[in-house]
């Protein structure tokens, strides 16, 4: 990166900022920063994004460095591998988490391998953005959570804000990080009003790896990140009306993960319970027990409890959505089954 | 020509200028009087257009009342989609992407099941079992390598079909596009892919795709017959897909036709145009190359219509669509189980799990209610 000499966070100035608003700003300050980086994707450029996530950028930074790709995730994807393995920092988006499967084969097969193919000579700082999550009745694959083909992908990094401060900065990190790293939105989130924040507005960073206690509790542990943090902690809201004490855990980055922070939570509740909107087999979830087990075991008062979506694809049928898509009341029915355990 | 060029005579592209096949102009004239066909196949043409359209219509008016989802305009587009599927016989398999509702309807789609579809409700999702049209696909351009399997399974059966599929110019960018055409092109399968050009892909123009002046040049490189037409005009977009259709049916191989039109309306019913393009660049197409327009003076040079005849087609396409609608909107609400139902043919027991997590959830909201 370019040397910038940057305040500390406590002395920059604010905005009260969208989670969309700060992804937004993430990559104006990156652009501004950092003439390395660049930007491309299906309409990113004089539309901004389908979401509008990078609206103004082309303006404010060119058309050189940020522009509209060929309709394609395949040439998206590998082209930032090369671009990335010969200097730049690309940041590229796809139109949605459900679209990312056509450039699966430079995922799996290359961007997740190419340092350690080539014995460390390249590497490939890049960074892939894309819009995740249902809940709004849209379009069949509008809807999709697909983190776990790429937590089982090795190699890549994932991050998974749940609101504008940690977007900002960890997409701020995520562009510094010269591991490939994908960033996961939640589309319900852009615009939640209720997450609106004082955000500064220059350049800081959170860390790629440290999650985020968003309560704090004694009796059960809640694990969740993106979207379904809102969800945990309502659930957690209504379980203290009934003397039950919940500590909500929002991972922030799913690779790498902050274990210390999980099985610290765990060993003091003995009861552990992960939410993921993706469907429920060879999960997160299922990944997260899996190590909960491994390093807390003989804390655990009750088994873990995995609250999913249904092993199917996500609900296009908008009358039905919240029987499956997890809300706070599903997860309240697991806090009910830990504690009675 | 320059020395270095010289070496390569007859070996490099030849970049001869191509003009889109049109048998009418734009003022409903023929410009090719010979290639008119039968008049009354250009009424049933224009009937069809016109039931497309006013569809098309009453969908933004129902997206705009929350009476439908989010939904994929192809108001502008009728020629290129009706007057293509339109050549079909029962047994050719259409498959189609989101923006195909006038192709579908055309192949025999009841208005009734694509306003549900349109709903999200899982009734409209199964298209009726006596039409070959494949599911409805989003994820740019898998119905394209589906149809050249289609075309494989329809040649190793000996079913005398075809698979028609359609893509826009922007999702011939994927490389699944150049998958599935060079697969059906190098077996010979039957199938015909149709280009919808309509210019923009959302909000990226047709420029900034590919070098190419035109897709259909694509053609020449997988060794099959490539089209470019004047894709608002019924007459040359039918006599063009007649004759790629049947060319596949007889065993000559796919074909390429690329269709030259404009998306006029919105990429979906939640886009806004006015964030990438001039109104003035859509308003020229309105005024001055409608597919309707077209089709409607040419029949009035001919005197094969008038008012009354047009007033009495409109009046029954409503009423057509009206009962759709009613029909549609007594659907009865979906059935929650419809989340889990045909995921596998043999469930597996996490399945039946949340089969039973589900019905317990469904109980549970039933005695709140
Ligand atoms: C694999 C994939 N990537 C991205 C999208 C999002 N998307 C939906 S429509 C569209 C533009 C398509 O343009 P074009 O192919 O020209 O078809 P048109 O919509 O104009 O009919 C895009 C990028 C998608 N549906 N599938
Ligand atoms: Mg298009």
């Amino acid at each position: 990166m370019t040397q910038v000499i940057d305040k500390p966070v406590g002395q920059q100035e604010t905005r009260p900022m969208t989670m969309a608003a700060a992804l937004t700003d993430a990559m104006d300050v990156a652009l501004t920063r950092d003439p390395k980086v660049i930007m491309y994707g299906e309409d990113v450029g004089r539309l901004g994004g389908v979401y509008r996530i990078t609206t103004g950028l082309q303006a404010k930074h060119g058309e050189a460095r940020v522009f509209d790709s060929p309709l394609s995730e395949a040439a998206i994807m590998g082209t930032a591998i090369g671009a990335a393995a010969v200097g730049m920092r690309p940041v590229v988006e796809f139109q949605f988490g459900g679209f990312m499967m056509p450039a699966f084969d430079h995922i799996f097969s290359h961007v997740s391998r190419y340092r350690y193919r080539s014995r460390g000579r390249w590497k490939t700082p890049l960074v892939v953005r894309f819009p995740v999550g249902g809940g709004l009745g849209l379009l069949e694959q509008h809807a999709d959570s697909p983190e776990a083909y790429l937590m089982h992908t090795p190699g890549i990094k994932i991050i998974y804000p749940s609101n504008p401060y940690d977007a900002k900065g960890l997409l701020l990190a995520a562009i510094e990080s010269d591991d490939p790293v994908f960033c996961f939105e939640t589309i319900k989130l852009y615009r939640d009003p209720k997450l609106r924040q004082d955000v500064p507005t220059g350049y800081y960073t959170v860390p790629l790896g440290k999650a985020r206690i968003a309560r704090e509790g004694t009796d059960v542990t809640i694990i969740a990140y993106g979207g379904m943090v809102q969800p945990a902690e309502a659930a957690a809201e209504a379980a203290a009306q009934a003397n039950v004490s919940c500590e909500v855990i929002d991972l922030r980055s799913i690779v790498p993960l902050d274990i210390d922070t999980i099985i610290n939570s765990v060993q003091k509740t003995g009861r552990a319970i992960v939410v993921h909107e993706a469907v429920r087999t060879g999960g997160v979830g299922a990944e997260i027990a899996a190590l909960i087990q491994e390093k807390a075991f003989y804390s655990l008062e009750a088994p873990i409890e995995r609250v999913t979506s249904f092993d199917t694809m996500p609900s296009p049928f908008n009358a039905l959505n919240h029987f499956s898509r997890p809300e706070a009341h599903h997860i309240a029915e697991a806090i009910k089954k830990v504690l009675s355990a | 020509m320059s020395e270095s060029s010289d070496i390569f005579a007859g070996s490099t592209l030849q970049t001869a200028d191509l003009k889109p096949f049109q048998i009418l102009a734009p003022d409903g004239r023929p410009v090719r009087e010979e290639l008119i066909p039968d008049l009354e196949i250009v009424e049933e043409l224009y009937r069809r257009m016109a039931r497309a359209r006013y569809l098309d219509d009453k969908f933004m008016v129902l997206y705009k009342s929350q009476r439908l989802g989010n939904y994929a305009q192809f108001g502008g587009q009728e020629a290129s989609q009706v007057a293509s599927a339109f050549v079909l016989k029962a047994k050719d398999y259409v498959c189609p992407m989101y923006r195909n509702t006038a192709a579908m309807i055309t192949h025999g789609w009841p208005i009734e099941k694509a306003i549900l579809y349109w709903r999200g409700h899982p009734d409209g999702w199964r298209i009726p079992d006596d039409l070959n049209i494949m599911p409805i696909i989003i994820s740019i351009p898998g119905q394209i390598v589906h149809a050249a399997g289609v075309a494989l399974g329809i040649q190793a059966q000996n079913l005398g079909a075809v698979a028609l599929s359609y893509i826009g110019e922007g999702g011939t960018s994927q490389g699944d596009f150049h998958a599935g055409v060079n697969f059906a092109a190098a077996r010979k399968a039957p199938a015909v892919f149709i280009i919808e050009n309509n210019g923009w892909a959302i909000s990226v123009p047709r420029k900034v795709q590919s070098g190419v002046d035109y897709l259909m040049r694509r053609a020449e490189g997988y060794g099959i017959p490539g089209y470019l037409v004047d894709g608002n005009d019924a007459l040359a977009v039918y006599t063009t897909a007649k004759k790629a259709v049947e060319d596949a049916r007889v065993g000559n191989g796919p074909s390429i036709i690329e269709q030259l039109t404009y998306r006029v309306r919105p990429h979906t019913t939640g886009d806004d145009p006015k964030a990438y393009r001039t109104e003035d660049e859509t308003n020229e197409w309105i005024a001055n190359r409608d597919p309707i327009k077209r089709l409607k003076l040419f029949l009035e040079y001919e005197k094969r219509w008038n008012d009354d005849r047009e007033v009495a087609m409109q009046a029954e396409i409503e009423t057509e669509f009206t009962a759709a609608l009613e029909a549609a909107d007594h659907a009865p609400a979906p059935d929650p189980m419809a989340l889990l139902d045909y995921t596998m043919i043999e469930p597996t027991w996490q399945l039946e799990e949340q089969r039973a997590t589900l019905q317990a959830r469904v109980a549970a909201e039933g005695g709140a209610a």
